[in-house]
Order: structure tokens, then sequence, then C-alpha cells
């Protein structure tokens, strides 16, 4: 290793970037969040408003719906891509399957999809009167599926397409953490007749850990980032059952001019994502269990 | 691609003519033009048949006779005002002229966005174009004057009312008029009353349950502002609830400060509106005018309220259209007494849409783009264009003998814009108007989707409205 | 053993049929004449190639698509570059507060974008302004500001493969005299190629995917990339779902393509190197 003061001036340019793009932005929502600034008001210049913003945002129940449904979201496809990717992961593994680089490749795919791309075609699938789901549902099943009037309908489609469209990361990457897993205490456990349940939960699990959470923190991160696909699927519909949180900050700022309360909103939620995320990085690197 | 074919080929039938009455005119375009050669202006406008026809015929048209280059998108509706509004606010100069719907003018003046034209030809009489004349334009281009000078802001190029468009086939066919004399007991014809309307709708639904056919259209998206628009601009108007039941002068929306948006008629209205969905085919209530037009040119519905817009192509082209010389227009139904008053010049019945080219003062290129506003508004290129869109902003063209025969096809069309034309009406002149949208229309989508009551959606509409028009400093 | 494997292969024959579905859908609608949207089969009826025509012969869009392109390549070219070096300087220098860096850098990847969207677009269109050049509206504008969501992965990534090499290799190179530079150029960069070449492909693909900040901080046909047309297509047309499913398809397509190269790193991409797939 060689001195550090080198070391920074490779850094520097990648740095300079980060901080003139990714960290002034911050500073400047800091600033704005104290204002009431709305473009298209009598008066549109900024105006003092102290940390009323914020009080608003605490009663502000679209807000704290948003947010609210944002997480219920985010968790749903958090712990169902967990356990799907999990089977199909174990299944994946199967020895004589065969056709696995096949399925593999083919189970890739929704990955590199950009995720406007993802929701135009699941509206495709959905849309009431045109899409082939609503119309085979009720046909074979009787079920009288809309996207456009129906809450529960939309909100599991959303996560539907979630699912189509990350399980596949998740499954890949509990492979590659299963596939790195030591033998012995498995086949050790095996020796000593733990059944399968056990063996999965006493053994497999904490070994696992490390890869298990950081697929966590990855994917909880996406959830509560997404706005392309749900923009694409309902607008945040019907009346506001998919309005994540994302979406919502978009109506505020663009549609509303609402500069100086968009700001705090922003804020805000950007101080729920940076508690989740850190409390998930202690439990990722603070306990001993499994990591290193 | 067969509307691309089309429109060129429309494009080269003009030419044709242009070129044997355009000598004259040529050199003054060219003349004028002259300091400006190579000059490239770009313009944004939502894509309507009407901008396309800009795009694809007029704006080669013009490169070709002043060397001015014309570079026109043509996009969404929510992403034209995106994409106008974001470059006037930021003074970025990206475009040169925009599309201004006739609702959002109100904003685009109060911001002081655009130049004004009236103003500019006086100043620069070199390029003011003999055959631009305001006059010849009719009652819509009003909306794009400002209201303390008169001077125009704006060129109209697109404009059009929302009739009530029914199923001309059906509804002449003996052996329905006979069925539905049986159960309803009366005569079927299109509905002049709110009450004949739900009849008519209910009794094809019965009748079209395996054909795939439905009583009516409903623009009844429940996440897009367009179900806020057909509420407040085509259904409340026929019940008597103006400007969406916004007082002009206290700004004040519940029923309680003096404002019509909760009262008991635009309850009625509402009530009445969501009662139709029952009469509507599955895709309504993610339906957009697009959808809407779409449902209708598909034949999955009888009736409906359709923007003019598409009136055209519903009724004429085969390639895009199932019910070509099905399409009968009418006069949409109304409440008693509403008529009378529209009539009187005291409210309107339905929508007069349409938009216009303004210049906004970020544009680098104010110059050449006046003289394209000019080229675009003369006499001479109406009827094409008219042909291709199915709008109208000048009284002329009305009697050319190709709209005639044009009227003629879509059942008379024209001739209900040119003689009722004025029963109807443009947006209210809010300058708010889309930060009021965005704080009422949740209300309305969660009224369509059931989750409150029509009642309960237009009071809490009315107050958030309110509270909104507080916070932005209109209501005292 | 056995029946387990019968039984992943039935389950993984019904997975890629759900996995294709919306794909294959996609397609079939988007060789569907307008009259004949409202079908239901399954099946495509004929070739009718108009749609596809359609979406191709539209000069916005072709200019939409070079745009991607130009953003997209400059974007991951500039973030090999930058990467490589910091990875470098990482990976060889022992530098004060690193730990804290690497929190940093993972804070600027996983705010939610919507966050943003308000600062960067004040900042776009009235600080960051040089006489008549603004970054608002700039394909520039676009490539720097990815660089904040896709350097921090190409660091990571990078430097776990640099961290690979061998130090006997720079100290040898020295040794015979060779310059900083120099050891980058003929001794890392060789031997980073297939590391560089993943991290290029991805970066690739995550800016040509990217929406939500190409629909705001861009508005002419001169800075817009694909995914921001395929978004204002479908309020555009309306009903005219067969173009919009062939603007979907091709908008996939480069993705697609290179699907093949980076399968086995997507895993590694997306975790920042932390799991390597």
């Amino acid at each position: 290793m060689r001195q550090s003061n080198i070391g920074w001036l490779f850094l520097a340019p990648a740095t300079l970037i980060l901080f003139v793009i990714g960290f002034i932005p911050f500073i400047y929502i800091l600033y704005v969040g104290f204002f009431d600034w709305n473009t298209n008001a009598v008066d549109p210049t900024l105006r003092w408003a102290g940390l009323q913003n914020y009080r608003s945002l605490v009663f502000d129940t679209t807000f704290l719906n948003s947010l609210t449904r944002t997480l219920v979201f985010a968790f749903f496809v958090v712990v169902s891509e967990l356990l799907l990717g999990y089977v199909l992961a174990r299944a994946l593994m199967a020895d004589r399957l065969w056709g696995r680089q096949f399925f593999r490749t083919i189970h890739t795919l929704p990955i590199v999809v950009a995720p406007i791309a993802v929701g135009a075609t699941w509206r495709l699938l959905c849309v009431p009167g045109f899409g082939i789901v609503p119309y085979y549902l009720k046909l074979w099943f009787g079920i009288d599926y809309n996207i456009a009037t129906n809450s529960y309908h939309a909100f599991a489609t959303a996560i539907v397409m979630d699912l189509w469209h990350w399980t596949p990361f998740v499954t890949l990457s509990l492979m590659a953490g299963l596939t790195a897993l030591p033998k012995e205490p498995l086949e050790q456990a095996q020796i000593d007749g733990g059944n399968k349940l056990q063996i999965f939960w006493y053994v497999i699990v904490p070994m696992l850990k490390p890869v298990l959470l950081t697929t966590v923190f990855i994917r909880l991160m996406d959830a509560l980032r997404s706005v392309d696909e749900i923009w694409m699927l309902t607008k945040g519909g019907p009346a506001e059952a998919t309005r994540f949180i994302g979406l919502h900050i978009w109506i505020n700022v663009f549609p509303k001019t609402d500069y100086g309360y968009g700001a705090a909103m922003s804020l805000l939620t950007l101080y729920v994502t940076i508690v989740l995320s850190w409390l998930l990085f202690v439990a990722m690197t603070g306990r001993k269990g499994g990591a290193q | 691609m067969n509307s691309f074919v089309k429109a060129v080929g429309v494009g080269i039938i003009s030419l044709g003519l242009w070129s044997s009455t355009a000598l004259a005119q040529d050199s003054w375009w060219k003349t004028a033009a002259q300091p400006y050669q190579g000059a490239i202006i770009r313009g944004v406008s939502e894509s309507t048949p009407a901008s396309k026809y800009v795009e694809q015929v007029l704006g080669p048209k013009f490169t070709e006779e002043t060397g001015i280059k014309v570079e026109f998108e043509a996009t969404s509706w929510d992403q034209m005002y995106d994409k106008a509004i974001k470059d006037m606010e930021a003074n970025t100069g990206i475009y040169d002229f925009v599309y201004i719907e006739q609702d959002i003018v109100y904003t685009y003046l109060a911001r002081n966005f655009l130049v004004d034209i009236t103003k500019s030809l006086a100043e620069n009489a070199k390029i003011a174009s003999p055959d631009f004349k305001p006059e010849n334009f009719t009652t819509f281009l009003n909306y794009f004057k400002d209201p303390k000078s008169g001077d125009v802001m704006g060129v109209p190029m697109e404009a059009f009312i929302k009739p009530y468009l029914y199923r001309k086939d059906l509804f002449d066919d003996p052996a329905i008029q006979k069925a539905y004399k049986d159960s309803t007991g009366a005569d079927l014809k299109p509905a002049t009353t709110h009450e004949e309307y739900t009849q008519v709708a209910k009794f094809f639904t019965e009748y079209g349950a395996d054909k795939e056919l439905w009583g009516t259209t409903v623009q009844a998206s429940s996440s897009h502002p367009a179900a806020f628009y057909e509420f407040f601009e085509s259904v409340a108007p026929t019940f008597g609830v103006y400007n969406w039941g916004i007082d002009g002068t206290t700004f004040a929306a519940t029923e309680a400060n003096g404002g019509q948006m909760n009262s008991a008629a635009a309850k009625k209205a509402l009530n009445y509106w969501i009662d139709l969905l029952k009469y509507a085919p599955p895709e309504s209530t993610s339906s957009t005018w697009d959808e809407v037009a779409g449902t209708f040119a598909a034949g999955r519905a009888a009736q409906g309220l359709v923007y003019g817009e598409n009136a055209a192509w519903i009724a004429t082209d085969e390639t895009k259209s199932t019910v070509v010389g099905k399409v009968g227009v009418a006069l949409p139904p109304v409440e008693a007494g509403v008529m009378e008053a529209a009539e009187a010049g005291k409210g309107y019945i339905g929508y007069y849409d349409g938009g216009a080219f303004g210049i906004p003062h970020s544009s680098k290129n104010k110059d050449a783009s006046l003289l394209f506003l000019q080229y675009i508004g003369q006499a001479s290129v109406q009827t094409d264009w008219a042909l291709a869109g199915s709008r109208i902003v000048m009284n002329s063209t009305y009697d050319d003998p190709k709209i005639v025969d044009q009227d003629k096809k879509m059942n008379g069309y024209y001739t209900l814009m040119r003689e009722d034309g004025k029963l109807f009406a443009g947006a209210p002149p809010f300058p708010f108007h889309s930060q009021v949208l965005q704080v009422a229309a949740p209300f309305i989508y969660k009224a369509i989707v059931g989750e409150i009551k029509p009642d309960d959606a237009l009071d809490q509409a009315a107050t958030a409205a309110e509270a909104e028009l507080v916070k932005l400093g209109y209501r005292k | 053993m056995r029946r387990s494997g019968i039984a992943s292969f039935v389950l993984w024959i019904c997975l890629t049929i759900l996995t294709l579905l919306p794909v294959w859908w996609m397609l079939v609608v988007s060789m569907r004449p307008r009259v004949k949207l409202y079908s239901k089969s399954f099946l495509i009826d004929d070739l009718y190639w108009d749609n596809f025509l359609a979406v191709l012969n539209s000069s916005t869009f072709l200019q939409y698509l070079w745009n991607s392109m130009i953003v997209a390549t400059s974007n991951a070219a500039m973030v090999c570059a930058l990467g490589l070096l910091a990875a470098f300087g990482l990976s060889r220098y022992k530098i004060s507060g690193g730990d804290n860096v690497f929190f940093w850098l993972i804070t600027n990847r996983m705010a939610p974008p919507a966050v943003f969207l308000l600062p960067l677009f004040l900042l776009f269109t009235k600080w960051f302004v040089f006489g008549d050049f603004m970054l608002f509206d700039t394909k520039i504008g676009l490539i720097l500001l990815y660089c904040v969501f896709n350097l921090p992965f190409a660091i990571w990534l990078l430097k776990g493969m640099l961290d690979g090499i061998p130090l006997e290799l720079d100290e040898a190179a020295r040794v015979d005299g060779a310059t900083t530079s120099q050891v980058l150029l003929h001794v890392i960069l060789p031997l980073a190629r297939p590391g560089l070449a993943v991290t290029f492909i991805l970066t690739w693909i995550f800016a040509w995917n990217e929406y939500l900040f190409a629909a705001t901080l861009t508005s002419s046909a001169g800075a817009r990339t694909v995914t921001t047309a395929l978004a204002e297509y479908v309020s555009v047309t309306g009903t005219n779902w067969g173009e919009m499913a062939a603007m979907a398809f091709l908008t996939t397509l480069p993705a697609l393509i290179v699907l093949g190269f980076v399968q086995k790193h997507i895993v590694t991409g997306l975790t920042f190197g932390a799991l390597k797939g």
C-alpha cells in the first residue's frame, strides 16, 4: 500500500461528480424545504415558512397513506420474492435437471427489461376490456378482475408484476450463495438425523445469512423506489390505490408545482429510507451471526 | 402507417393545388423570410390528427417556401404540457412555438409566457403577412386574446365540440326500434334528457349482452384527469353547473361559501354519470379521450360523448374504425332549463375544445416563428387541414365543397358545430387549472371506483379545491 | 433425487411459460392491425408489420433511439474510466476514511430517485447555467447524472477485480522503471479487461433502461431517450396498442441481445459485487 494523497487523486474525478450531482441537491432541498414556494401561486417567489411544511406533512393523510402503501408493497414483494426465489434456486440446482442453462437464461430475461417496458407489457396484459388476463380469468374462473376499479386487484397486480420482474434476481443471488456453501455442515447435520426443516432453519439459513441480507437490502431499496412500472400500469390508480411515494412526490413537484412542500416531502422520504437501510446495514454487519 | 400514407397523399394533393395558386404569394413569403434563411424553429404539440397534419404537410410546405426549417414534436397531452411548461418556466428556449390548449391559456397569460402576436406584427411590418387576418377566424380566437389589450396571443389550429355520437345503424334498425318500444314504451331516438339517455344505455346493454356491445361510453379513467374533465366540462354543465363549480370572483368552491362544486345539481350530475358505468364496457374505468374514441370506433358502444377531433376518423377511416358510415351526431342530453340558459348565453351544454400555437417568450427565433404561425393562419390552407383533422377554425372553411361533402359522410357534425357551436364553451379562465385539478380529481376517481359516495366525493373535492385556492393565495 | 429432477423440470417448464407470456403477448399485439385489437387469441394471426414500420418511420422515435445510444454508451465509457481510476486508488493506496466513502457511495445509489427530481430540475435549470448553455435538456446532463447512480457499483465491482490482481505484478513493473500511469495502462488495464467489459455492459443497460430522470430533465427530441418515447406513446395513441407494443419490443431488444453476455454477471452487478453470481 502506498501513501494516501495520490490515492485520493485517483478518486477525485469520481468523487467530484458524485459531490456536484449527488450531494449538492440534498443541500438545495434542505434549503427549499423551509419555504413556501409555488410558481403558480399569486406570489410565485420563495416565502419563508419555517417548519410549516414539515408540520403539515405529519397531518397529510394522502402523503402518509402513500408512504405506508409503499412500505406494505415493499414488505410483500421482498418476502414473496425471497420465498419464491429460494424454492426456484433449489429447483434450478436439482441434480439431473435437463436444460438448466436454457431455463436460467430465460429466467434472467425480465431483469434486463426496462421497467417502463415492463409496465407497458403488463398494461397490455391487464387493462380491462383489452388484456387477456381479465378475459381469461372471467372465462375460466369466473373472476371479475379489473385493475381500474378494484384497489386490491391493482395492488396485487403491482406485486405480481414486481415478482415477475425481480424474482429472477433473488433466485440467481440465492443460488450463488447456496453454491458457495460448504458441504460438511450439511452432511454432518444429515448424519445427526436432522429433518429437512431443521436443517434448513438451523444450518442453511445461518450460513446463508450474509447473502440473504444483501439480497433483502437491494430488493427493499428497489421496491421503495419503484415508479416507472406503476406509472405505466395504473398511473397510481384506481383512485390512489397504487400511488406509491415516488409517484406522489412527482405529482406534487411537477403538475402541482408545489416546490417547497415537495422538497419537504422528498427529505422526509429520504430520511425514512436512510433509517431503513441503516437498520439493515447494522443487521448485515453488526451481528456476529454469519457475516465475516 | 396507413394514416401516414394518407397524410402524405393529402400532402401531395395539396402540393398540386399550391403550385397553381401559390405563385403570387410565393414571392411574399420568400422575401419576408429572407433574413431567416436556414433558421430552425422547433415546436411541441399534442399528437392530434390536426397536429400530425402540421408535422407532415404544413411544416415541410413552409420550409420549401421560406427556407426556414420546422422541427415538430407531436406527443401525448400530458407530456406536451410537461415539455412546454418546463421549457417556458426554465427559460430554456427549446421551443419556438408551443401548443396552447384552450384551458391552459390563462395559466400561460398569468405567467407572461407568451409573445404578443398583434403587437409584434405591428412593430415589424416586414413580416406581417397580408394573408393573415384575425377577423377570418371563428369566435374561438377570442379565447386566445389577452383579456386586457385584446391582442392575439395564439393562432388557433384546431377547434371542435364534444358532441353526442350514436350508432345510427342501430337506432334506425326497425327490429331494434320495435324491441325498444316493447321494453320501454317509448320511441328509440337520440336522447335529449338524461333519463332518456340512461334508458337507451340500459336497453342497448341488455340487447348487446352477447354481442360485445354496451349502452354508452364513459370517459371515466380512475387515475387520469380525463375523468375529471368529462365530468366538469361535459356532464356538470348539462345539469347547470358551470366553471367546475368554482366562483370566478370569490374563488369559492363549496356551497357554503357560494360555490357550486358540491351543490345539489352537481351531486345529481355525478350520480347520473357514475350510474352510467353500469351500462359501459369494462374498459371505461381506464378510458381517457383516446380510449373512448377507440371503444366507439370498435363498435363496442351504442352512444357516447366523444371529442370531435376523433369524429372524422371514426366516421370515415376504415383502417381504424369498424363503424364507418354508421355514426350519427346530436347535441348532448340536458336537464330542463339548461338549453334555454345556453341559448341565452348564460350557460353552456358542453365543451368547445381546441388549441392554438403561440410563441414562448424564451424562443430564440421569434420572427421566424411569427412567419410560421401566420402561414398556418391563412384561409387557403384550412380546407385540407380540416379534412385531415376534422377541425375548423375559420368560418369560410364550412362553405368549402369538400367540407360540405365530408359533413354528409359524418351525418352533419360540421353543421352541428357551425350552428350550435355557440352552445358550447371552453374551460373557465383559471390560471390555477393544474393545481386545482390535481387536488380535486382524486375524489372523482374514488367515486368512480366506489370507494366513496358521489355526494361525499364532491363535498371533499370542493373542500380540497378551496383549501388549495387559499394556499395559492387566490382566495383570501 | 431422480424424482426431484423431474419435479424441477416440470416446475421450470411452467415457470418459463409464465416468464415468456408477457413478452409473447407483447409480440402478438404488436402484430395486430387496429381493427383486430380486441381479439383474445394467443396466436399471431399473420405477420403484420405495419406497427413496427410506423414506429421505425417516426423520425422522433429514431432520434430518441439515437439519443439513448449516445447517452448509454458515453455513460458506460465514462463510468468505466472513472471507476477504474477510483478502484485503482482504493485498491492500491491506503486511504483514510475509505469505509465512510463506501457507505456514502451506497446511499447515492439507494436513495429514491423521486427525491432527486426537484433539486436536480431546479439545479439543472437555474444553477448549472453557463451563458446560453444549461444542463437541462442536454445529453451531457443525463450522462453526468447517470454517473451518480452507476459509478458506485462500478467502483466496487472493479475494486473486487483489482484486488484479485497480485500486487507483485505492479511492483515488478515499477522495479523495471514503469511510472504509475504505465502500471495502470500496461499492467492493470489488460488484466482488468473482462471486468471492465461486464461493468460496461451492465452500466449500459442501466442507463438505457432509466426513465424517471430522463423524463424530468430533458424535454426536446434532441435529448430525450427511448424509454421516455414509450411513456409518451401510451397516452398519445390511446387504443393504438399495436404500435405501443411494437415500441416496447424495440425498446427491450438491445438489452435482450446483450443478455447472453452478461447473464452470469447480473447478480454481481446488482449487488455491487457483494455476491458473485
